[in-house]
């Protein structure tokens, strides 16, 4: 899997780059419009982050460029304007998917195999992990092919930990993903633990080979 | 001293001026008269008496009127001896038979030698009456006093009421001028100048004042802004941490604990942007939004969330209250009221939204009434909690302070009850 990150932050950028290389990425980056142009029309990626504010030009010009190209390359816009008109304007403009910065990076890796795999829709519609099936689009989760039923939040916490596979997720990751803009609450980083106690019981009562382990003051990790 | 209007304090100072220079003109006026008056009787007197003098030459038998009779004189003829022959006018009082009572009157005495003998010659002038003559002029006076005063009051009342409307409508506009709205003060203060530069100094200072408003409003969302990027960083280079194999339990803990502490400046900080954005109006396409249907999304997702509380929630419907708005700040204006109420909710508390057509109320369990005055300002903290950033309700009223036909207030009875409400 090759993702392109458009983003002139170097420090960000390389962040991210080390980030997505532990997950098992090929990543290649580019600081700029002309050098982010030249990649889209020599290479082709799975995934390309981008940044819209550039030095020398807009991200959504690129994202014109890539769709007068007809490439399909999956597009996630990373901007750090948190406004809906830009939301709307960037998925207009054909971006797969919108990240507001300052974002997890386990949210971004959670986002990435998303996009990644609303495109590939050859391919199997279930991520398979040990004996677990969970099929995003549908909301579907089968443990040897036997359903289990989970609750939207339940959902949204398994499917965070399963595209996040070994890797400790800090606490406040989780509770900004599964609460999104409703994380203001000190509170929610208690509701999450109880949250995660009532998935982990689900998962072991239905023989889950999974395991969502707590590491101690830190966070969680899927093994 | 309780401050009185422009209008009475000016009249306080005449009433108290008038009557003291109208004294002193009275009495120079009196004393200027009465000497007209006198000198006026004396040459009169003069000249009688150079007459009956010319006459007792040809009629010496005149010099036998020893009594005041027609003539208003007489003569005395004097005892021999040695007298200055010198003319003397003074002020006398003669009964007079008309009101039987002593008048005031001016004698004339002269002593004058005639064919070897002297004589005096007394002639008298009635004079005016000083104390009716002081009485009348007190009087008129008294009358052009109040006359004076009469038209001060009517002046104060038409005249100054005319010439000070530039001014009252400068104060009616300074009264409800709200800093951020760009609006001037016109006072269409004619040809007074002082008005004119008073309403030029006024726009001057609002000018100055709006430019500083903006720049700071400006200032605070482009520092947000930059703050975004670093701490971005900051946080990601953290989660990287956290996946080090080499990193012990102790330093995860402590990297978790830097990440929950990053969190809470990330949120603030994105906080601060949208209320500045808010307030810089950057929010400007609306469409009708639909409160019952938004109220319910962010309801289900809040039930969802909080369910560990035990909370008993409830949405009452007796309209649908729908509002031309941006749909975004909609959103974070009922998300902030609701998600408010199940914040500060106590575990197993009650919470309540009742929907009408013209009005949207959430009530929540609790057990003392907030400070309604300050609940809606930045930062503003119950004491007990440090749960929230302190901005959701800041951000909430300027919202509504957008939409001139929305309001949002707060009361207790019993519960907390927040009511957003359609003009």
């Amino acid at each position: 899997m090759k993702i392109l990150i458009v983003e002139d932050e170097t420090e960000m950028a390389k962040t991210i780059e080390t980030s997505l290389e532990q997950s098992g990425y090929r990543v290649e980056t580019a600081a700029d419009f002309r050098t982010a142009l030249d990649k889209i029309i020599s290479f082709q990626y799975d995934c390309i982050l981008l940044d819209i504010g550039l030095p020398d030009g807009s991200g959504l010009d690129l994202l014109k460029e890539l769709k007068t190209m007809k490439k399909d390359d999956a597009v996630i816009i990373i901007s750090a304007k948190d406004s809906v008109d830009d939301k709307i304007k960037g998925l207009e403009f054909g971006a797969d998917d919108y990240l507001a910065k300052p974002f997890h990076l386990a949210e971004l890796n959670a986002r990435i195999k998303s996009v990644i795999r609303r495109k590939n829709r050859q391919e199997d519609e279930f991520l398979n992990y040990k004996n677990l099936a969970v099929d995003f689009e549908n909301r579907l989760v089968k443990i040897n092919d036997k359903e289990l039923t989970l609750n939207r939040k339940e959902f949204d916490l398994l499917y965070f930990f399963l595209t996040n596979p070994g890797r400790l997720i800090a606490k406040t990751s989780i509770a900004e993903y599964v609460w999104g803009d409703h994380a203001e609450d000190s509170d929610s980083l208690d509701f999450v633990y109880s949250q995660i106690k009532n998935l982990r019981k689900k998962l072991q009562q239905n023989g889950a080979e999974i395991e969502i382990q707590s590491i101690y003051g830190a966070g969680y990790k899927l093994i | 001293m309780k401050p009185v209007s422009l209008k009475y304090y000016t009249l306080r100072y005449f009433s108290v001026i008038i009557p003291l220079v109208i004294a002193l003109w009275a009495a120079s006026f009196y004393w200027l008269i009465v000497d007209e008056v006198y000198d006026n009787i004396d040459d009169g007197l003069k000249d009688t008496e150079l007459r009956i003098k010319d006459e007792i030459t040809k009629n010496p038998k005149l010099l036998k009127t020893n009594e005041f009779g027609l003539a208003k004189f007489k003569f005395t003829e004097l005892n021999p001896g040695d007298y200055e022959y010198k003319r003397h006018i003074y002020n006398a009082q003669m009964y007079m038979e008309y009101d039987g009572d002593d008048e005031p009157i001016r004698m004339l005495q002269s002593i004058f030698q005639f064919n070897g003998k002297n004589y005096q010659l007394e002639i008298y002038a009635s004079t005016i009456e000083e104390d009716e003559f002081a009485f009348n002029l007190f009087l008129s006076l008294a009358g052009l006093y109040f006359i004076l005063v009469a038209s001060m009051v009517l002046l104060n009342h038409f005249v100054l009421k005319k010439v000070w409307k530039p001014f009252y409508s400068l104060m009616d506009q300074m009264g409800s001028y709200k800093l951020g709205e760009k609006n001037r003060i016109d006072a269409s203060p004619g040809r007074i100048s002082e008005f004119a530069e008073l309403e030029t100094g006024i726009n001057e200072m609002i000018e100055r004042s709006e430019k500083i408003y903006l720049s700071q409003k400006q200032f605070i969302e482009n520092a947000s802004h930059e703050l975004q990027t670093p701490i971005a960083i900051m946080g990601n280079k953290l989660e990287m941490m956290l996946t080090d194999e080499n990193m012990n339990e102790n330093q995860l803990s402590r990297i978790s604990e830097l990440l929950q502490d990053l969190s809470r400046l990330k949120k603030l900080n994105k906080s601060l942007l949208k209320l500045s954005k808010i307030e810089n109006t950057q929010y400007n396409e609306v469409s009708v939004q639909n409160f019952n249907r938004l109220t319910h999304e962010i309801f289900d997702e809040l039930n969802e969330l909080y369910a560990e509380k035990g909370l008993k929630t409830e949405i009452r419907e007796d309209g649908i209250f729908e509002f031309e708005m941006n749909p975004e700040l909609s959103n974070i204006l009922l998300g902030n009221l609701i998600r408010n109420a199940f914040i500060h909710c106590p575990t197993d508390g009650n919470i309540q939204i009742h929907i009408t057509e013209t009005q949207l109320e959430i009530k929540n369990s609790g057990d003392s009434a907030l400070d309604a005055d300050r609940i809606f300002e930045r930062f503003y903290r119950n004491s007990k909690s440090s749960k929230s950033s302190g901005l959701g309700l800041a951000m909430v009223k300027s919202i509504v302070h957008n939409y001139p036909n929305l309001s949002v207030g707060y009361r207790f009875e019993n519960q907390h009850i927040f009511w957003l409400r359609k003009r």
